[in-house]
């Protein structure tokens, strides 16, 4: 059962890291502690997610973790996206503004009035 | 009196043109054109090369792309009182001579485009030129104009249309982005001749088929 251990052990190390470094707003903890315990169950029963595999007509518990898990990934990949496309007209608009600020400074500094 | 050159200004963004940048600038500002220079956050000394007496030097902190570039002379030069607004590239293949041409178009135009296949082009190859015709066809299918020359870096615009055409697309993809802005706002265009002077210098700056592929992922991904 050398799997199991690990798996529980990566598991725990993901919450702690969760709990120790991110923040700690009451939903965010809920959530994550739900997941991973989902996490946890399905390590130490695997046959469980066969049944509820075959409550939602899925063939294999397996196969149902990879469906959600691949559900899961699309979404963290567009939501970070997302994000970085955001994050990146920011920065620009940040670099411009303060090339024109300083620019602005330097005349000033320069004594020139502006044209 | 308030001439025709107090009221226009020149924007070239700057990208380590180094060595090409002051003999860009120096004859602009010389003939009495308002230049502003934006250095995008050049390795070398494009910032300090551009410094002619007389031009406006902006530097951007860090690496934004072409198009963050122009944008961010555009902004500067508006805020100055700028009544039409040139893009000018940096490396040389530009010729100050097309500038009274391209500005008087904006007569009875908000926007003039400059056209190397109306005008000359010098020191191309045939690579180059097949891939900018390609380029062209491209870009006409995607905004729906039927250019002549659709990459050309030499543009006049009023500014009036500006807030108009805000470009968005920080990269390369900003030609295009105009285009669409272009068909969409319902400006009036006009296509000038202008001739475009290949270097050894602006074609190892120039950009490649390679490029051209994630020109295209930029402009629809990021829209």
């Amino acid at each position: 059962m050398i799997i199991r251990v690990l798996l529980l052990a990566l598991l725990g190390l993901i919450g702690w890291r969760f709990f120790v470094r991110r923040n700690r707003l009451p939903v965010h903890i809920i959530t994550v502690a739900v997941v991973l315990g989902l996490a946890a169950l399905a390590v130490v029963f695997p046959e469980s997610t066969n049944d509820i595999a075959h409550a939602v007509g899925v063939g294999r518990g397996a196969d149902l973790i990879t469906y959600l898990v691949e559900v899961g990934l699309l979404f963290v990949t567009v939501h970070y996206y997302t994000k970085f496309v955001e994050l990146d007209a920011h920065v620009t608009k940040l670099v411009r503004e303060l090339a024109i600020v300083r620019s602005e400074l330097d005349e000033l500094r320069k004594g020139k009035p502006t044209p | 009196m308030v001439t025709v050159r107090d009221e226009t200004w020149i924007v070239i963004a700057a990208f380590n043109e180094g060595p090409a940048i002051r003999d860009v600038v120096a004859p602009l500002v010389a003939a009495g054109w308002r230049t502003v220079v934006v250095d995008d956050g050049s390795r070398d000394d494009t910032a300090d090369a551009a410094r002619v007496p007389g031009a406006c030097v902006l530097r951007h902190a860090i690496n934004r792309g072409q198009g963050a570039a122009l944008q961010t002379g555009i902004d500067f030069a508006l805020a100055r009182g700028a009544e039409r607004i040139v893009t000018f590239d940096a490396d040389g293949q530009h010729r100050m001579e097309d500038l009274p041409a391209l500005v008087g178009a904006l007569d009875d135009a908000d926007i003039a485009l400059g056209s190397r296949f109306l005008g000359g082009v010098e020191g191309a190859t045939r690579g180059r030129r097949a891939m900018l015709r390609v380029a062209t066809a491209v870009s006409n299918r995607l905004a729906g104009l039927p250019l002549t020359d659709a990459h050309c870096g030499l543009r006049a615009f009023r500014a009036s249309i500006a807030p108009k055409l805000r470009i968005t697309q920080d990269r390369m993809a900003h030609a295009s982005e105009l285009l669409d802005k272009i068909a969409a706002s319902g400006a009036r265009w006009v296509e000038v001749p202008v001739t475009i002077r290949y270097t050894d210098h602006s074609r190892a700056k120039g950009q490649g088929a390679i490029q051209g592929v994630r020109i295209l992922f930029d402009y629809w991904f990021r829209a």
